[in-house]
This record gives C-alpha cells, structure tokens and sequence, in this order.
C-alpha cells in the first residue's frame, strides 16, 4: 500500500491543494473578466481564499432542520465529497499510469458522475423544504440532458484506442503523438459544455439558481455540511478538467521531456479551468425545459456525429 | 460579447482600493459641517431648519454655544443655505466613524472674551 | 386540482427581491396556476411624518422616500409648493432641474438594466452596467454634491448652479455614456441567451395594461404611448425636443428595449439642455408659510408616473401630503404577468416593472364590503400590533 502516494501524492493532500486552486482560479478569472479585482487579501494575492472559506465555514453553526430525513440529510454531504475523490484516483496526473488502473474505468468514471446528481437529488430531497425540493427536481431533470451526450461523447476516444482504461488511452495519445482533440474536436466542445452542467456553472446552473428558488437543492446545508459540499463542487471541478485533460488533450505529456509531466497536466487542466471560467461569465442562465430541449435537439445528434466520424475515420 | 470580456481583462480593475488608494473627494462634496462661532448671532434658524434635528442651541442669542450630532445628521446642507451670516461651511471631511458615541457629539463653543 | 401542485412563498425575504413584498405562487411541477400579492412591508408612515414638518424640512424628507428616484419625489414635492405659494422658478433654474432629473434616469436605467442581468444569472451585464453608472453617479456628485438624495431642488429653484467648468466634464460623461448605450443595445438585441429568457415573458397586452392602469416603461413596452414629460410639461420639457419611445413587444424583451432607448433620449436631452442652458437666477425667495390651498403635481419618475397632493392651511407646515408612487400602478398587472409562466420566469418578470416598495407602501382602510374607508389614530395601531405579536 502506497501511503505516501495515497494520502500526499498524487493522494489526498494534492487533490485538496489543487481544488482550492482551481476554485481561486476560477473566481480570480471570473472577476478579472467583469472588471474587479476577484480574492485579494486573504494570502498573496488572495490565494488562501478558498481555503478561508472552508475553515470559518466548519466553524459555522451547523442548524439541522427538524423535519429533514436526518440520515440522507447527513450522509448527502459526506457522500458527495468522497465519490468525486473515488473518481480522481483514476486519472492520470504523473507519469502515464494512474494511481489505479483497470481495465473499465472510464465506465465506472461515468458512474460516479451520474451519481452526484442522484446525490444533488438526494440532498434536495432529504431537506423538505420547497425550495430544496424544486431544486433536487431541477437536477434530476437536468441530468436527463447532459448524461446522453456526455456519455456518448467521452465513449469517443476510447473507440479510437480501442481500450476503456483512462490510462490506456493516454498512452494511445502519447504513443502516436496526437491528441485527441484533433480527432474529436466537436466532442470536446460538448464534454466542455456537459461540464458546465455537471458542475452547476452558468448557464447550467438552474438547480441551484440563486435568484429563483434561494439556493436550490443546498438551501438546508449550513456549517460543517456546507463546508464539505462546497469542497466536493470543487473536487468536482478538479475531476472534469482532469477527465477532459486526459481524454482529450493528451494527459501529463508534452513536447519538452525535462519538465516532470504533473506541470504539463496542471497546465492543461488550467486551461480548461480557465475556458470554463469565461463560459460562465459569457452567458445567461437557461430555463430547465429549454436546457433539456436544447440538449436532446443538438448536443445528441452532435455526439452522435461525432462517434460517426470517428468510426469512418478509424477505417 | 467575448471581445469585450477579454478587453476588460487587460484593463485595471475597476474597484477603488479604498483605504489603501488614496480618495480624492469630488469637488463640492457634502460632508461635515463647521460653524464658525466668531459669526454666529444665535438666530436659531438653523436648527428650526434641520430636517433632522441635529443641531441645538445651548443657551441663547449671542452668548450661546451649538452643538451638532453628526449620527443624526444628512449632511443635506440646509444649515448652509439658512444660515443669515454664513456661519456654517461644508467641509470634506467624511471619515467620522467612531467606536466611543460620547465622542460623536460635536461642540462649537464661543471664543472667551478676556 | 392534482396533488403536485404547491405553494412556494416569494418573499418577504428573496434574493430575487430588492425590497420585501409577498407573492404567494401555486406551482403545478414549474408552471404558475396562481399568484396572491401582499404589499405593506416597507410602510414607515412617511405620509404622517410630513404633517409634523415645515415645508423646508420636508424637501428632505420627500426625497428619501425612494433613492433611486429621490429626485423626481423632490421635484415633484417642489412643484407642488411652488404651485401653492403662486410663484415660479427661473428658466436656469428649470433647466438645471431638467439636466439633474434625466441623469437620474440615466442612472436608474443602467441600475435596472443591471438587476434584470442579475436575476437571469447574467452577472457580467451587472457589473459592467453598474461600472457605467459610476460615471452618472459622479456628474451627479460634482453638480449637487451627493451621488443619490441629491437635495438640489429648492422651493422656488436650485440650490446649486452649474459653473461652466463642470460642462466639459458632463460633455465627456455624455460622449461614454451615449457609446455604452449602444453596446448595451447591441447586446440586448443579439444576445441569445437574454432572447430566450426575456422574449414572450411576462406578457401584459395592451388592452390589459390600459385596463389594469399600467403607468412608465411597462405601459411603454405594451405599445402605449403616453409620458407625463409630454402631456403635462414641467420644468423644461416643454422646450426641449425629443421622442417618447414606445415598443411593441408587450414583453419582458420589450421592456429592456424602451429602458435602453430611453437612456438615448436623456443623453439628447441632456445635450440639448447643457448647450441651451438660459442665464438668469437660479431661485427666487419665497415666504415661508404658504396661503391654504390644494394641488396634484405629476412627475416622470424613471419607472412612471408619480403624483403627489398636497392640502395647505396657511401655516408652514402641510395639512396632508399625499404619495401615489409609479410601481403602486404597476403592481395590478403583475397577476396578469405571472400566470402560465414558469417559476423560473418569476425574478425577470417581478424586476421588468422596476419595483421600488420604498415608493409604494402606502396603507389605507377600505370595508371591501360597504366601501367605506377610516383611518387609525396612533393609539389603535400600536395596540392592533401588539395583540399581533403576543405569543
């Protein structure tokens, strides 16, 4: 058993760094974009501000309403943070191979990430307040839309190297010198924007819409359950761009072999993080129903375009 | 819409570092107000003016004092205008946050004859 | 009625909401089968206020009765009086008032153009509209010396004059002002995702709002055309050519276009006012008790029309001073609006109509049965509230 690499890295204490960098990455960009200065105090450059989010968070008071389903109630958050950290073990960050590997689990990544809206359903559900019920709906409804052609789509790569392993298709994309981007670029942009609804980001952010129904399927949660939820959105983040990361653009490689291979894959995900960012400050927030039509009219038939193409391509 | 987003990103952040950048207050700014004593006659006006009753008047006519509660006050500027000597002016100042309330009533006194 | 219908409270506490009021909506999954509307909980007794102070100290009071709109409260508080008293301000000092109340409309339309951004989760439009409305907020503050409750009317004029170093500063606010409108033109218009959650929202046809007395933008974008600035001029307007804007839309997408195209027209107001702006006197003297009497004055609030009565005794204090604020007129539409949409069209359509309860809340006692109306002593109020809050 690999403790070191299990709790320090690529472990626990890696992937804890890099989602509260990425969340300050995110709301640094997001605020450099709409013309004000994002976190700027808490640490250099406001760096430990998500970090001092989490910690006056778990201080907080945490009210458990007395009409919730106290089991659900409580077990939806630690739930939520421990599936996407499950999931992160599989992919790739240093070195070719992930942590684990086997042959499947980019199936079993799928998963995990369909269970997370089960989860946000849950949660929604367990707290019996109208919002939160409305909200829970709203996330079940909108995993209807974005779990097909995700689906379809990050089925795409593993068409062409022939394995279902995430590792096994960065060597593919290692081995042969190409990324899968170049074959698959229409599936990239609809993993980018099946992101955007996993992760609950504008405009995809209508389960938890802030000005329609308070704070959707999160209302109820406050304190140490806030606390980890708000973490497992970012532990989140770090598993899509990761994903993206490793299907698409090639994993932890690059042209230049001096620099170790975890820099390449932070500078990839960073990029990913950062087209993520400027979506979410480039739109308006959509309806549920035309977030589900607009899903099944175009994303589907794109997705399945694009598994098309690739079978004519491989031929 | 992207081209703009992108425009401002290279651009300074619009937020005043205020207190850290220094604030110049606009010209003709109302804030604070100070009563020179020297001219006060003691007619009153302005505190039968003041909409929010921040002045009053200790003593009367020409031997009294004034005294002025900046936490009741608008600093709309009518003591101002009322005033029939031009006692009162409106200066910049606008820090007058203070942790003590004692120390947030403001006396004008009358200089002492000798 | 099925069982997956329930009511979802709005407010009195929403993030949704600027300021509190309830609406009751009855959901069936997320359409809207119906909508109870309670106002009331911003009353702070202003009317009552106003009878205990003289007309000076009431110029201040009249204008925090909203801040987004204080100065066209003022003015309309000041043309009341000055009606009274038989006097009338100078022409400069017409104008300046002129030049004062359209930039508050400029920056009470950027302000809304800002909220409605909010609400359908489009925080970019938020801050770069209100980054443009610090430039407002600033001439604002050279002219008069506050950025909102600017205090610069006066009863028979202005407090304050423009000096003619400020006009190059107001020209080049103007000239960014007049090229951010267009891009928030541009994007109103071509921006899809504002298209899909503005067009066919919050319809109000026009025979309903004439029916349901819709006053401002929401009676503009429903192809009504009828502004206080034309049919009744008050201080300069009568001089100054421009256009009122209409639209035919009857919907939320509509609304955002009259706001938008209303700040074109300020900005050629504003032009037109500062080029010809008369010399003379900016105020004349007036008595300070005014003669008994009564007067209706009526004011082109950025979100109506706003009237104000006053009844005088002859002393200086008024006898009853009484507020009809525009969103009060607009609130009869919004059941109209709000049925056969989605709970998700809720924050867009509440924020269309430009509420502002501060301007609202009045209270009165009607017998909806007999129709006879009866008003409180202070004693009654005070026991009828804590009989309410006994435990």
């Amino acid at each position: 058993m690999d403790i070191i690499g299990l709790l320090i890295f690529p472990g626990l204490a890696f992937l804890l760094a890099l989602a509260w960098f990425y969340e300050w990455l995110d709301r640094k960009f997001f605020a450099r974009l709409q013309n004000r200065y994002g976190p700027l105090y808490t640490g250099s450059h406001g760096l430990l501000q998500p970090l001092a989010d989490f910690i006056k968070l778990l201080a907080k008071e945490d009210i458990e309403p007395t009409a919730v389903d106290k089991p659900l109630f409580r077990g939806v958050p630690i739930l939520i943070l421990a599936l996407p950290l499950t999931a992160l073990f599989l992919i790739p960050m240093s070195g070719v191979n992930a942590f684990v590997h086997f042959e499947g689990d980019l199936i079993f990544t799928i998963f995990i990430m369909s269970l997370l809206a089960i989860m946000a359903f849950l949660g929604g559900w367990s707290s019996t307040n109208r919002f939160s019920t409305l909200g829970g709906l709203r996330a079940a409804m909108q995993t209807l839309g974005y779990e097909v052609p995700l689906a379809i789509v990050l089925i795409g790569p593993a068409i062409v190297a022939r394995s279902l392993s995430i590792t096994k298709i960065v060597e593919w994309q290692v081995v042969n010198g190409i990324w899968m981007i170049a074959l698959a670029p229409i599936g990239f942009g609809i993993t980018i924007l099946a992101t955007l609804a996993e992760l609950e980001k504008v405009p995809f952010d209508i389960p938890g819409a802030e000005t329609e129904i308070v704070a959707g399927w999160q209302t109820e949660f406050s304190g140490r359950k806030l606390a980890l939820m708000r973490l497992a959105l970012d532990i989140e983040l770090v598993l899509a761009a990761g994903l993206t990361t490793a299907l698409f653009l090639g994993g932890p490689s690059g042209p230049i072999a001096l620099i170790p291979s975890v820099v390449w894959f932070l500078i990839k995900s960073t990029v990913v993080v950062l087209i993520l960012s400027n979506l979410r400050a480039l739109f308006a927030r959509f309806k549920i129903d035309q977030m589900i039509s607009g899903s099944w009219k175009y994303l589907v038939p794109l997705a399945i375009l694009q598994i098309v193409i690739l079978q004519l391509l491989l031929r | 819409m992207e081209r703009e987003l992108l425009r401002h990103l290279a651009k300074k952040p619009a937020t005043h570092l205020y207190p850290f950048e220094k604030f110049e207050p606009i010209e003709g700014m109302r804030a604070k107000i100070e009563i020179d004593m020297t001219k006060c006659i003691g007619c009153g006006t302005c505190v039968f003016d003041c909409p929010a009753f921040a002045l009053e008047m200790i003593g009367k006519g020409l031997t009294c004092d004034m005294k002025w509660y900046p936490m009741r006050c608008v600093y709309c500027g009518q003591c101002v205008e009322s005033c029939p000597r031009n006692a009162i002016r409106q200066t910049y100042e606008f820090t007058l946050a203070n942790t003590n309330k004692e120390e947030l009533i403001y006396e004008f006194k009358r200089p002492k004859k000798e | 009625m099925s069982e997956s219908v329930f009511t979802v409270p709005v407010g009195p506490q929403h993030p949704a909401l600027k300021e509190p009021e309830n609406i009751t909506l009855t959901l069936d999954g997320e359409q809207i089968v119906d909508a109870k509307i309670r106002l009331g909980y911003v009353h702070r007794g202003a009317e009552k206020a106003f009878e205990n102070r003289t007309y000076v100290q009431n110029l201040y009071l009249v204008e925090r009765v909203c801040g987004i709109c204080a100065m066209a409260h003022q003015l309309c508080y000041a043309n009341n009086v000055e009606a009274l008293l038989g006097v009338e301000a100078p022409p400069r000092a017409k104008y300046i008032r002129t030049i004062v109340a359209e930039l508050e409309r400029i920056h009470s339309h950027l302000l809304w153009v800002g909220v409605a951004g909010h609400e359908i989760g489009f925080d970019t439009l938020f801050m770069y509209t209100w980054q443009d409305r610090e430039v407002a907020l600033d001439l604002m503050e050279r002219i008069t010396g506050n950025r909102v409750l600017h205090a610069t009317n006066s009863i028979g004029g202005v407090r304050r004059d423009i000096t003619s170093d400020m006009i190059p500063q107001i020209k080049k606010g103007l000239a960014y002002l007049g090229e951010r409108t267009k891009y928030y033109k541009k994007i109103a218009l071509t921006e899809k995702t504002i298209a899909k959650r503005a067009v066919g929202v919050g319809v109000l046809k026009t025979q309903d709002a004439i029916a349901l007395c819709a006053v401002g933008p929401t009676a503009r974008a429903s192809n009504i055309k009828r502004d206080v600035r034309k049919y009744d001029p008050y201080s300069a307007y009568d001089e100054i050519p421009f256009d009122i804007v209409t639209n035919d839309g009857c919907d939320v997408a509509a609304r955002i276009l009259v706001r938008i195209d209303e700040l074109e027209q300020c900005a050629r107001i504003l032009e037109y006012a500062v080029d010809k702006l008369p010399q003379g006197p900016i105020k004349v003297r007036v008595p300070r008790s005014v003669p008994p009497g009564e007067n209706v004055s009526l004011v082109e609030a950025p979100r109506g029309e706003d009237i104000h009565y006053c009844k005088s005794n002859g002393s200086d204090r008024p006898e009853r001073y009484k507020i009809r604020a525009p969103t009060l007129a607009n609130w009869a539409s919004m059941k109209k609006m709000l049925i056969g949409g989605s709970m998700a069209d809720v924050p867009i359509v509440l924020a269309a109509i430009d509420p502002c309860m501060s301007c609202t809340d009045r209270v009165a006692f009607v017998d909806a049965k007999s129709g006879k109306t009866w008003a409180w002593s202070y004693e009654q109020l005070k026991k009828y509230a804590q009989k309410r809050s006994e435990r």
